[in-house]
């Protein structure tokens, strides 16, 4: 089974918050692009749970080959903890990935899913914390005409189908598909796993095989954008909160319980 | 009915309409008024009862149903061939969607049958000849993004909905249902369920009284406060997502941008430090209540009542208090 899974460096999204919490969040002269430089750069959280589903699925004893692809200038640093982990080939797609819409961005996995002789199981985040937008697996399914399943948290191979569980609004359910299909994972999949210590020394002198569009006969017509940043803000939130203060614990939370129901939040 | 602004909805929940249906139409309306088009509201599957009804005091033109006994239970395959077939008929200017989980594969799938632009977690839309400035929420919330998208096709854009207060306009006279007929006779779905999820009880997406708990508990056998409390108070339990993450309580109690997206009367968030994505799923209650030892955490940005105080001390005493 060959499986490719499709990952992202985004802006540490715990950082993105203390800043944004410590009211410091700030938009640079471009109108666009975060001022914050200190804001690490990691792997989007869900992909690294892509990532663990296609190793679960390989520590069944299922005969599969993991190749994880990432698009940008440089997602070395990425791809070697990707390689770390257990994947079998790591590919970088180098090119300025912030000038990709959604679009564009399946565009460039698809093109190398079939430079690399296809896949069977193409493994995706749920969405990229970033940008929360999510459209990239289905674009990839459409256009590649496979079903997908999204937020899974348990994906089991047999023979050419997959169950999966899904997290749907009413609970758990669970589906069945044949491959070739996209899935996409949410966190319910549970904790990735860490490298361990050995693997990380080996990783280090793993070389992502590189390519880019122009190897991979995309044309830059093909990568136009349908939708453009324009511009980035941080929405101002109102604080206007009445604390009720003084007192032990039990006077707090009898005033709370009055206040609460004198505001009718409460009968 | 070309060049419509149109609102894409199925289902039926709380109020006999499909859920975010109000807001989705607020927003559209008004966009349809600045661009002088039509707004046009179509339905998949059977109707909800409230639609015709809504359908006249939100100004809508035309109201469209594509019913067929495949689109019961709308499975993804199905509807966005439905709605392929639909916009090739109809070119729409635009269609907009409620944001739920199903629309997460439908909306992006269909872009990529018309091609067109896609845009997830929609707070505003504004329309300038062939040009769309469309906003939508990024980093949780954190920050928002405002896209531009120019040129021919239907964008595609799934609303936020619990960031847009529904106008709720009073008058107007039902609106007769014109089916649109689209040929689905080849179409099958891949997805095969074969477990269904068991909905059980009530939902915490209707609840009128929402109670969190966060990782400030410190330990699962401390979330029995959070039920208690939700209990007294005749409310739901609910959580930030470390919980979920640690196993203390379902996924389907996960508040938040990725967990459920909730509207309640009142929400008491209890050791929760405010992040954006959990903000996400909270920030539209009508008030919340804010309990964290923390007077410099996030959510008192968001609180209209705050405590400033240890969890485990406080939840006993609101428990009695909610009780007497
Ligand atoms: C892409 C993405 C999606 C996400 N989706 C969601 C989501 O859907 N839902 C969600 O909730 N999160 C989500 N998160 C995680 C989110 O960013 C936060 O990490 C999470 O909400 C924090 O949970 P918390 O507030 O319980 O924990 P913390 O941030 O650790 O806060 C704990 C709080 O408890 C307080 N505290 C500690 N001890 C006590 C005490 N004894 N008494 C009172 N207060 C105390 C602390 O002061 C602190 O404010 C998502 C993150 C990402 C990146």
């Amino acid at each position: 089974m060959r499986i490719v899974i499709c990952v992202k460096e985004v802006l540490d999204p715990d950082a993105v918050n203390n800043y944004a919490i410590a009211g410091r969040l700030e938009i640079g002269d471009d109108g666009m692009s975060l001022t914050q430089t200190a804001i690490p750069r990691l792997m989007n959280g869900f992909d690294e749970q892509a990532l663990e589903a296609a190793l679960r699925i390989k520590d069944t004893g299922v005969d599969c080959s993991l190749t994880v692809v990432s698009i940008g200038e440089d997602p070395s640093k990425i791809l070697k903890h990707c390689a770390a982990l257990g994947a079998d080939s790591v590919v970088a797609i180098k090119t300025d990935a912030g000038a990709l819409d959604g679009h564009g961005v399946a565009t460039l996995l698809l093109a190398q899913i079939e430079a690399g002789g296809g896949a069977d199981l193409i493994l995706c985040g749920r969405q990229a914390s970033d940008d929360d937008q999510g459209v990239v697996p289905a674009l990839i399914a459409e256009r590649l005409g496979m079903p997908l399943v999204t937020f899974a948290r348990a994906v089991e191979a047999s023979g050419s189908s997959l169950k999966v569980t899904r997290v749907v609004p009413d609970g758990d359910e669970v589906v069945e598909v044949v491959c070739p299909a996209v899935v996409t994972v949410s966190n319910e999949l549970g904790e990735p796993r860490y490298p361990t210590a050995a693997a990380k020394i080996k990783a280090r002198k793993v070389k992502p095989q590189v390519t880019s569009p122009a190897d991979l006969g995309v044309a830059d017509g093909d990568l136009a954008p349908r939708i453009q940043m324009i511009r980035q803000f941080v929405p101002t939130v109102q604080g206007n909160c009445e604390f009720i203060d003084g007192g032990s614990p039990a006077e707090q939370a009898d005033k709370l319980i009055a206040r609460l129901r004198e505001e009718s939040l409460l009968s | 009915m070309s060049n419509a602004i149109v609102v894409c909805t199925w289902g039926e929940e709380r109020g006999g309409l499909p859920g975010g249906a109000e807001e989705v139409l607020s927003l559209a309306g008004s966009l349809a008024r600045s661009v002088g088009s039509d707004l046009v509201w179509l339905t998949l599957g059977a109707q909800a009862a409230g639609v015709a009804e809504t359908a006249g005091r939100y100004g809508v033109a035309a109201l469209h149903q594509i019913d067929d006994a495949k689109l019961a239970d709308i499975p993804a395959d199905v509807a966005v061939e439905a709605l392929a077939q639909y916009c090739e008929q109809q070119s729409p200017r635009i269609v907009l969607f409620n944001q739920m989980a199903a629309t997460r594969t439908i909306a992006p799938r269909l872009a990529a049958r018309l091609d067109s632009a896609v845009v997830m977690g929609v707070t505003e839309v504004a329309a300038d000849g062939d040009t769309f400035d469309i906003t939508a929420s990024a980093y949780g919330g954190d920050t928002r993004v405002v896209y531009r998208v120019a040129g021919a096709g239907t964008p595609v854009a799934a609303v936020w909905a619990t960031a847009i207060t529904a106008e709720c306009p009073e008058a107007g006279a039902s609106l007769a249902v014109e089916s649109v007929a689209v040929d689905l006779s080849s179409v099958s779905e891949r997805v095969d369920i074969v477990e269904p999820a068991k909905a059980e009880g009530p939902k915490l997406e209707d609840a009128e009284i929402i109670v969190s708990g966060g990782r400030g508990l410190g330990a699962v056998e401390n979330y029995k406060l959070i039920r208690d409390l939700a209990e007294a108070l005749d409310g739901m339990a609910g959580a930030s997502r470390p919980l979920v993450d640690e196993g203390w309580v379902d996924s389907n109690h996960q508040v938040g941008l990725t967990g459920k997206i909730t509207k309640p009367n009142l929400y008491v968030a209890v050791g929760i430090s405010g992040a954006s994505q959990h903000m996400a799923g909270c920030g539209a209650a009508n008030a919340i209540a804010a309990i964290n030892k923390d007077s410099e955490a996030a959510i008192f940005q968001y609180a209209r009542f705050g405590i400033v105080g240890d969890a485990l001390e406080l939840l006993p005493e609101l428990i009695r208090a909610a009780r007497s």
